[in-house]
């Protein structure tokens, strides 16, 4: 594999990123930090309140990034755990694995914020839209690949039959989505018009896309602090690792 | 202040909402950290049996007494 | 047909899954009597109403099969693996897709076919209209498979752990919301006197996809779960 740089390869040996990770993890979170309160400061201050929700949609500066992460989130499980199942690196499987509760707790936001913020708009905490669904679905896909992932006892083995659930996750969401729209076509009993197409001004814009922005820095240092963690388990027979318990371990 | 806190009457939606993302990220942040420290300390007390044991051999090198400290660790851990 | 061939190879193992689930037809019973029994629970929770029952019995009797199913699945590959069997399966140099094909078709015939079976009385239970019950059926034959073939690569997954029953639940969920959205579709739609072609054309085709591409999925999930 030539065209792997060398630096990435570098990087894949577990002490090498484990040093990595630790040092980039608390500039990851200073930036997330700063750019939330940032985002916030402009989506709850600054932002005037919409003229047909008042200042409930202000529940969006959380809801829409969360809904993102937890489908960015899955993406890049997806590509880890494909590493993972084709050419066994040690690195992929972890990245894969220690991705799956930061994206559950992401999924978990989205549904306990859109509920939140459903009740005062469209009247219901709930709906069986294809979204909403959706979003269900993959709450249980992520609680499906936890679950696989820790039945197993050698954790290698266990990473790498979750990571190939995830990739058949992949294949399905899509058709979750598209055979809950069919069927919400097909069943014209609740009619709530969700999602209209509505058009967002500049002033509620920016703070949005700023949160957008905090939560992927959130999640580069909670990814790299799981990661970090699992490399020590996973290796805790390397002398690496030893070194380090001998200093830190008292 | 009363009135940003009180969110146009929306206060009782917006207001948990945003304490769920954070109780829920703060967990999720500081769960590997806690974990991190468990398995540093577990790994360091695992070694300090094991040298504890290594010493022991060493002083008494017979061997009813090895086997006896081993299947005392054994059934130990 | 030529011994060790592929042919013969397919034959064997199909020959030997239903004779070993026919000699102990007590199993193949007990999904059905299970869907039998949940079948009678419904109409005591929901009362006698006869116009109720026959809006909801086509989801309930397809909800109670695919349970059904469920409750059979962790026996797919539970006795091979117990006594070696699924490994010298895995060391053949017969294809293993196609091995594991055959073996899921054997639980199938063992499993889902007597559940079809049942499926009109339980449907006529519930008062469901005559033409609606062959659209059940007809969605059934489509729809067993399908979910016999998906549950099939997630028990290969879970061939390597201890408890897999609620586990399999779980990850089963995501993989059957569009088998059971189409099926049911189907037999609402022939309820209502709607077409209902199209749901059953799509579970047909997803059906023939999945032939293709599900035994490959399971033996590539069998080799990683239980590797070395």
């Amino acid at each position: 594999m030539k065209w792997i740089p060398r630096w990435m390869h570098e990087l894949s040996s577990p002490p090498v990123f484990y040093r990595f990770a630790g040092v980039m993890r608390p500039w990851f979170m200073g930036f997330a930090l700063l750019l939330t309160a940032i985002g916030l400061y402009g989506g709850l201050v600054l932002a005037p309140p919409d003229y047909q929700q008042g200042d409930a949609f202000r529940i969006i500066y959380i809801h829409v990034p969360s809904a993102e992460m937890s489908l960015f989130v899955y993406g890049v499980m997806a590509i880890a755990g494909f590493i993972a199942v084709v050419w066994r690196i040690k690195l992929a499987e972890s990245v894969a694995m220690q991705s799956a509760p930061i994206g559950a707790a992401f999924t978990f936001i989205t549904l306990v914020t859109g509920s939140l913020w459903g009740e005062p708009t469209w009247g219901t905490w709930w709906t069986w839209d294809a979204r909403l669904t959706s979003e269900l679905v993959l709450l249980f896909l992520y609680l499906g690949v936890i679950g696989l992932f820790h039945a197993f006892e050698d954790r290698r083995q266990g990473a790498r039959a979750a990571s190939f659930l995830v990739l058949v996750g992949v294949v399905n969401l899509p058709i979750v989505h598209y055979s809950v729209q069919w069927w919400h076509t097909l069943h014209q009993g609740t009619t709530v018009r969700l999602f209209g197409p509505s058009s967002i001004e500049g002033d509620m814009l920016w703070p949005l896309l700023v949160m957008m922005l905090a939560t992927k820095f959130y999640w580069a240092a909670s990814l790299c602090g799981r990661v970090r963690t699992d490399l020590l388990s996973i290796d805790s027979g390397k002398h690496w690792v030893r070194d380090l318990a001998d200093r830190e371990g008292r | 202040m009363l009135a940003f806190l009180d969110m146009g009457g929306y206060a009782a939606y917006v207001w948990p909402a945003y304490a769920v993302f954070f109780i829920v990220l703060l967990a999720d942040y500081l769960a590997p950290v806690f974990r991190r420290r468990h398995v540093l300390r577990e790994l360091h007390a695992r070694m300090q049996r094991q040298k504890a044991r290594q010493a022991r051999r060493d002083g008494m090198p017979t061997h009813t007494d090895t086997d006896a400290h081993a299947i005392r660790e054994h059934t130990t851990s | 047909m030529r011994p060790g061939s592929l042919r013969a190879a397919c034959a064997a193992i199909l020959r030997r899954d239903l004779l070993l689930a026919w000699r102990r037809r007590g199993d193949i019973a007990l999904p059905v009597l299970y869907a039998l029994i949940v079948t009678t629970l419904f109409p005591f929770a929901l009362g006698p109403d006869t116009a109720l029952l026959a809006r909801v019995a086509g989801g309930v009797v397809l909800v109670t099969v695919l349970l059904a199913m469920l409750l059979a699945f962790d026996a797919l590959f539970r006795q091979d693996l117990e006594d070696g069997s699924l490994e010298q399966l895995m060391l053949a140099p017969q294809p293993l897709a196609l091995m594991l094909g055959m073996k899921i078709l054997a639980h199938w015939l063992s499993t889902a076919l007597p559940l079809i079976i049942v499926a009109p009385v339980l449907a006529s239970m519930l008062h469901l209209p005559g033409e609606a019950i062959a659209v059940l059926v007809l969605a059934l034959l489509l729809a067993t498979p399908l979910l016999s073939l998906l549950g099939a690569v997630l028990v290969a997954l879970t061939a390597g752990t201890r408890r897999s029953g609620m586990l399999l639940a779980l990850m089963l969920l995501p993989l059957c919301v569009p088998v059971v959205i189409f099926a049911a579709g189907a037999v609402s739609a022939a309820q209502t006197g709607l077409p209902w072609i199209a749901p059953v054309a799509w579970l047909a085709a997803a059906l023939a996809l999945m032939l293709v591409l599900a035994p490959l999925a399971c033996a590539a999930a069998l080799r990683i779960a239980i590797d070395a």
